[in-house]
């Protein structure tokens, strides 16, 4: 009896944030997964809930002036279900729906009540279907996208920026990465060498990673700007001033470097600690078996930091796979895009979301391949 | 063996000094710019500062001390709450980031210490699905979220901003894996005194994950402060912008007003630095290595 006290509890407490993760994770996977197959529209999705007065559009579409004197079958003869909905309503439709309303849809009772002016009230496409639709007005209910099977997905497969995006994130992440995982590990070897001021340098490294993203782009697009700071330092080792952000062979190297310099402080924090917790008497026992400098640093420090490598890895490469803000920042030109912002842009700015949830979905499985291999090659390394 | 370990120290020196230089130096500048006048007066007649000059020509002997050349002002922070409508950014994000945080130290607390201590029939199974969500990148499920939302009239609202983010997965884990640490004897003793579960919850177990607790709420809060990308898809109107989307409003296709803009940036950091200032302690030491568990 006990136990199903236990039991209650148990569900209850996990309740909540179980439904939230199963409502805004698990089922938009699914969501995603089934707009992939279709040709979902933004622009198109409040079309039945759109509120409109009726007698209005009729006399438009109708060119009615006047509305004393009507002839029933003299407007009869001019009104075209069809277009009026698709024209005057604005409302896309399906072939099978086309077909429906030609069948189903009461012109004689719509047109009647125009007449009595009864149609004079705001309604939704939806409720305009549930009233004048004999049959099938469910059809008419909400807006369903039309399925398009793999259609979405050639065309993804033949679309050169979709291939431009997606290279543009491997390679993203793959200079990001390392890159920041090295020198996060050498800040972090530098400061564990009993040296003054740690906690200055540690504050130092720090602040980038807790400025929000939008903050540091805007204060990069200072830096990079052509007669900017960034090209004035280098401008004393002689290399020439670049528009870095305009250039579209620099604009994306330029945005990875800021990424590192946003994340290596935070990673170096990790190490660092890491580094801390190794025993002295592991250190000394190797200084005894004479590593020294770098070979105790390869075969002993790196080793028993493989937990922190392992997680810095893994960050770094969910994040820079993934990485947005940045991009909607900075970058101008579409051919440096990364694929999330290609997913954001087909989704948000044109509506497709159809072709925006195909790219997501291939997308994902791309990422959950990376990441399963990454695993392996990690845990395989722990053999040695 | 000494000189070795001399010469290893001062090249950490040079190492972390000069890296510290390409740390805070955009920071540095930023500072500066958002200092500079836009216009300044010399014997009544006005001039124009150049933000890109170089070198920044600054004069702290001066009253008030020059940059650029010119004297220095802090007009610029003012001047951000006067062309926008800053202070309902600020009131947003602080509505925005608080709610989300306080939710979730509630949602994840509850769902935490109920994988860690409960049995229950599912328990197991429950807890992989969820931490097999992690793998879900944002961006993949962004659309359905944002239809949802739709669906819901949330587009546009705190609800819509803040609904979808009260509970995550990393912070139950987080909460689990600290409730988890604390001696089950504790429990069993109040166990036998007649505690409910509730109870255990709430006077025994909770208090001593306080550290926990205030590990999640600075995450919580700081990921929540500096959120672009759901803000951007959720928010459409000026009076519901958070900071990181009224950062944007200083450019304008024709001109940046990089004094403006960058007073603005620095003041949406300096919170974050005055959390990460006062609870140090918490990040470097519980931040790191909880996040390490994981």
């Amino acid at each position: 009896m006990k136990h199903y006290k236990e039991w209650i509890a148990g569900y209850f407490f996990i309740a909540p944030a179980v439904a939230i993760v199963a409502l805004f994770v698990i089922y938009p996977i699914f969501v995603s997964f089934y707009y992939s197959f279709t040709n979902y529209n933004a622009l198109r999705q409040q079309e039945y809930k759109a509120t409109f007065n009726l007698q209005d559009q009729l006399q438009e579409y109708l060119m009615v002036l006047n509305m004393k004197d009507l002839d029933a079958k003299d407007l009869l003869s001019q009104f075209d279900p069809v277009d009026f909905v698709q024209i005057q309503l604005g409302i896309h439709l399906k072939p099978n729906q086309v077909r429906s309303i030609r069948k189903n849809l009461n012109s004689k009772k719509l047109i009647n009540d125009f007449i009595a002016l009864k149609t004079n009230r705001k309604m939704s496409g939806a409720q305009f279907f549930a009233i004048y639709m004999t049959k099938d007005a469910s059809m008419f209910s909400r807006y369903i996208p039309q399925w398009l099977g793999f259609e979405n997905f050639t065309k993804m497969f033949k679309d050169p920026l979709f291939w431009k995006t997606l290279e543009n994130s491997v390679i993203f992440s793959l200079f990001v990465t390392p890159i920041q995982t090295i020198l996060a590990l050498l800040l972090a070897v530098a400061a564990n060498q009993k040296i003054r001021g740690v906690k200055f340098f540690k504050l130092s490294f720090y602040i980038p990673s807790i400025t929000s993203s939008a903050a540091i782009s805007m204060i990069f697009l200072l830096l990079y700007a052509k007669p900017g700071l960034i090209n004035r330092v280098l401008g004393y080792i002689g290399i020439p001033a670049v528009d870095w952000l305009s250039n579209t062979s620099t604009a994306l190297p330029a945005v990875m470097a800021m990424n590192i310099w946003t994340t290596a402080g935070y990673f170096m924090v990790v190490f660092l600690a890491g580094l801390q917790n190794i025993p002295k008497s592991l250190i000394e026992a190797s200084e005894l078996d004479g590593a020294q400098g770098w070979t105790r640093f390869w075969k002993v420090i790196v080793p028993l930091l493989k937990p922190q490598v392992a997680y810095v890895v893994t960050l770094g490469l969910i994040g820079t796979l993934q990485v947005f803000d940045q991009i909607y920042f900075l970058i101008k030109n579409q051919v440096n895009y990364t694929t999330s912002m290609y997913i954001y842009v087909n989704a948000f700015s044109y509506g497709h979301m159809g072709y925006a949830s195909a790219i997501a979905v291939f997308f994902f499985a791309f990422i959950m391949i990376l990441t399963l291999i990454q695993r392996r090659v990690v845990s395989e390394e722990s053999y040695f | 063996m000494e000189k070795r370990w001399h010469t290893a120290r001062i090249i950490s020196y040079i190492v972390l000094m000069v890296y510290a230089i390409v740390s805070l130096s955009p920071f540095i500048w930023a500072f500066l710019v958002s200092v500079a006048p836009m216009i300044y007066h010399i014997n009544g007649k006005p001039m124009g500062v150049n933000i890109m000059q170089w070198p920044p020509e600054i004069n702290i002997f001066k009253f008030p001390p020059e940059v650029f050349g010119a004297p220095s002002t802090a007009s610029n922070y003012a001047k951000v709450f006067e062309v926008t409508p800053f202070a309902r950014w600020i009131l947003n994000t602080v509505i925005y980031a608080g709610s989300v945080t306080l939710a979730n130290l509630v949602l994840d607390a509850f769902a935490g210490f109920a994988f860690a201590r409960l049995r229950f029939p599912g328990r197991n199974l429950i807890f992989t699905l969820l931490l097999g969500t992690l793998m879900v990148p944002f961006p993949v499920i962004i659309i359905p979220i944002y239809n949802m939302m739709v669906s819901f009239n949330l587009a546009n609202t705190y609800g819509g901003l803040i609904f979808p983010k009260i509970a995550s997965v990393t912070g139950l884990f987080l909460m689990r894996q600290f409730y988890m640490s604390i001696p089950l004897e504790m429990d069993e003793a109040a166990k036998i005194d007649g505690a409910g579960i509730f109870r255990r919850f709430w006077q025994i177990d909770s208090p001593m994950a306080l550290p926990a607790f205030a590990t999640l709420a600075i995450y919580t809060f700081m990921g929540t402060w500096n959120d672009f990308l759901w803000p951007l898809i959720i928010t459409s109107s000026k009076n519901m912008f958070t900071l990181t989307m009224g950062l944007n409003f200083f450019r304008t296709s024709y001109y940046t007003f990089w004094q403006l803009m960058m007073a603005a940036s620095i003041l949406m950091t300096v919170p974050m630095i005055v959390i990460f200032l006062s609870l140090q302690k918490q990040f470097v030491e519980t931040g790191a290595t909880s996040a390490l568990k994981g």
